[in-house]
């Protein structure tokens, strides 16, 4: 802090201030987040921890830590985490995990700012019971996944099918087109129909781009 | 004396030709042809005293004299006897025909005569003139004889037929009824036309000359007959009565009962039956009215004219009333009819074997040929390049979200280079494949091969219109050489091959060549002496 004797005779000198520090904003505490680990992908995260763990640790500087006995992976902040987000960015990277999808994926997260995790399930679109349901489930993934694969491409998001839970990655627009593909298929509308929809929309964004 | 051993030979003449066996007149015979002429030279002089002009009083029948030269004798004396004889007749007319077989020469003719006189009346041809001529010169000929052999022949039927005759059966009576049958039906005319027959036929046989005649009479029998069933249409069909059969009208004339019965029967016909009557009556020779010719036609016509009023007063037949519906026709008569009407419609091919193989084996060609009328689809012509479709990859992809964001971060920053598309890979595939294929050529020319220098020439382009630019090719191009062939040969005269020559033009040739070799060679040797 500098006050700068200026030579007027009742001019204040503005105060300057350096940014606060993370640490600092939160009133020098550390924060943490919470992220319970659901039990199937328990093994999946014992396996994947060090893929989890470098880039959280390393370039988010962040701390994290596995609590086995309350199964959940806890985050906090050190005192020398570049950015208030860092954080954020690595709840929702072990949350995006945590639903399922891949490390590789996950990791795009913490790269991009835009990029987000949109859930919905199955009933919020169409209310199916039974045997229709298991229809739309296969509908939505196709052979071997194919159709799933497709917009995935097409689209450049990720999709995750949890039974009636559907998880998609990616940026937002990408996000609606890829909803509104899983929209139609769960609606019954046949794959090759979404094809066609998938290819206009995919030309479209990526002249955009 | 003479003339009585004339006459006797001439009877025994006509005697023998009378038993002669009528097979030798077929064939000739010199005893035959002697009798003829006896015995027409015996019946000549006969007949001489009757004719009213002088005919010369014998025939001359030497062998020397023609058939045709005693023929003409004959005539010369029948010719004159004619008239009289129809003058007999007339008066002969009167009486009705008791007897029809006279023994008389004069009334024997008369049946023959009359027979005539009804032709002559009835039609009045100049064919039927000479052939009655002809008719009356034969009967005039052998007239004495004809009584005579009619009487054998009455006395040989007699001797023939009394083995059938009994007390109910007399052969006689019979014949006369029979006669009597013929003549109600056909006027008297049929008996006369039998006896006629039955003359000619005797004449036929006698005569040598006979073929011209037969054939004369042939055709003399038919008109005979003719005339007999002119007789008989005239009563249309007869004409017979319960009254005519079974009623004895032994005085009544034949025609006239015919008319009034007719009259009786038929009140509605009885104009025309009268028309009939009368014609019968015109047809008779026996009748009281003469209808002239225009009478006759008059009646026809009058007779045509009832039947067209009456036909026409009728209702026509359906056929003939124009439009017809069913109803007002009887049931299934436009089948019988035979109905024309046009037919807008080809008729149904009718197929036969034939069609059928002509189609198979069209078939057969185009299936061979490959030539179908299939539609076709009209290829559409690209107006636009196609579009290239971004083939969806259904698989997992191998980069992760994050690398993908990368990749596409690091694009833009223009570090990494631009990722090929799947159709640039085709191309890289392509382009791998010239190469080896250049390398491989190269490698055929050793690796010297030099490409073809780049000239880069200045030409003036004239700013025309492109249209004058294009090469005119001609039309037509004429194979015709520009110099004609003397032009084109050289050499001089008569060119000649060398198996053509001859000893001495082949001596020639060689002394020619010596002379030229010795003439070039002459100048060598100089030259050299030269240097």
């Amino acid at each position: 802090m500098e006050v700068d004797h200026a030579a007027g005779p009742g001019a204040v000198e503005k105060p300057r201030f350096d940014a606060l520090t993370p640490s600092e904003m939160s009133g020098g505490r550390p924060q943490f987040r919470k992220v319970p680990v659901p039990p199937h992908r328990f093994s999946p995260l014992k396996r994947c921890w060090m893929e989890i763990y470098t880039p959280v640790y390393e370039h988010m500087k962040v701390d994290i830590r596995m609590n086995i006995k309350a199964r959940r992976v806890e985050l906090k902040t050190r005192q020398d985490t570049p950015d208030v987000s860092n954080l954020q960015k690595c709840a929702d990277f072990v949350h995006a995990f945590m639903l399922g999808f891949d490390i590789a994926d996950a990791v795009a997260l913490l790269r991009l700012d835009d990029l987000y995790v949109d859930s919905f399930e199955i009933k919020d679109v169409k209310t199916l019971r039974g045997e229709h349901l298991s229809r739309a489930i296969g509908r939505l993934s196709g052979k071997g996944g194919k159709t799933k694969y497709a917009i995935e491409n097409s689209t450049r998001t990720r999709i995750v099918i949890a039974d009636t839970k559907i998880h998609i990655l990616g940026s937002f627009v990408n996000i609606k087109v890829a909803r509104d593909s899983l929209c139609s298929l769960i609606l019954g509308s046949p794959a090759g129909k979404v094809y066609s929809k998938l290819r206009a929309v995919s030309a479209r964004l990526a002249e955009r781009y | 004396m003479d003339a009585t051993a004339a006459a006797d030979k001439g009877e025994a003449a006509l005697k023998l030709l009378e038993y002669a066996d009528p097979s030798h007149f077929l064939s000739p015979s010199a005893d035959l042809v002697t009798a003829a002429r006896a015995a027409s030279q015996h019946i000549y002089s006969s007949l001489v005293p009757l004719s009213p002009a002088q005919p010369p009083s014998t025939l001359l029948t030497d062998p020397a004299f023609d058939a045709e030269q005693i023929w003409s004798q004959i005539e010369l004396l029948a010719r004159p006897l004619l008239p009289h004889l129809r003058r007999q007749l007339r008066r002969l007319e009167q009486q009705p025909p008791s007897q029809p077989q006279a023994t008389l020469p004069l009334p024997v003719e008369k049946p023959a005569d009359s027979e005539e006189e009804e032709e002559e009346d009835g039609q009045g041809s100049e064919l039927d003139e000479l052939k009655e001529l002809e008719e009356t010169d034969d009967e005039e000929e052998l007239s004495d004889d004809e009584e005579d052999e009619e009487e054998e022949e009455e006395e040989l039927d007699q001797r023939a037929h009394k083995g059938l005759e009994d007390q109910f059966l007399k052969i006689g009576e019979m014949a006369e009824f029979l006669d009597k049958g013929d003549e109600e039906e056909y006027g008297g005319g049929a008996n006369r036309g039998e006896e006629k027959k039955a003359t000619k036929n005797w004449m036929a046989e006698s005569d040598d000359e006979g073929d011209e005649d037969r054939d004369e009479e042939g055709d003399e029998d038919l008109e005979d007959f003719e005339d007999d069933d002119e007789d008989g249409e005239g009563e249309d069909g007869g004409g017979i009565m319960y009254k005519d059969f079974f009623e004895k009208s032994h005085n009544r004339p034949a025609k006239k009962r015919d008319g009034s019965t007719k009259k009786v029967q038929f009140k509605e016909d009885t104009h025309t039956m009268e028309l009939d009557g009368s014609e019968n009556d015109d047809g008779n020779v026996e009748e009281e009215q003469g209808l002239s010719t225009h009478e006759k036609e008059q009646l026809k016509a009058r007779a045509k004219i009832e039947q067209m009023e009456k036909a026409a007063l009728e209702s026509s037949a359906w056929t003939m009333q124009g439009e017809v519906t069913a109803s007002s026709r009887p049931i299934n008569s436009a089948l019988e009819v035979d109905l024309d009407f046009e037919h807008n419609v080809r008729p149904a091919p009718v197929i036969t074997e034939e069609v059928t193989a002509s189609l198979e084996d069209m078939i057969k060609k185009r299936i061979a040929e490959g030539h179908f009328d299939d539609v076709e689809k009209p290829s559409l012509l690209p107006s636009k390049a196609p579009k290239e479709h971004k083939e969806l990859d259904e698989s997992k992809s191998k980069k992760g979200l994050a690398e993908l964001y990368e990749d596409d971060y690091a694009q833009k920053a223009g570090i990494a280079p631009a990722p090929l598309a799947i159709s640039d890979e085709l191309k890289q595939q392509a382009n791998t494949l010239f190469k080896r294929i250049c390398l491989k050529l190269d490698a055929l020319s050793h690796f010297h091969f030099a490409p073809k220098p780049v000239i880069e020439d200045m030409s003036v382009q004239a700013n025309v219109p492109a249209l004058a630019m294009e090469e005119i090719a001609p039309v037509a191009v004429s194979d015709a050489a520009m110099l004609a062939p003397e032009e084109v040969f050289e050499g001089k005269g008569d060119v000649k091959e060398e198996g053509e020559l001859t000893q001495a033009e082949r001596k020639r040739r060689r002394a020619n060549k010596k002379r030229r070799y010795a003439a070039s060679h002459k100048e060598r040797p100089a030259k050299l002496q030269k240097d």
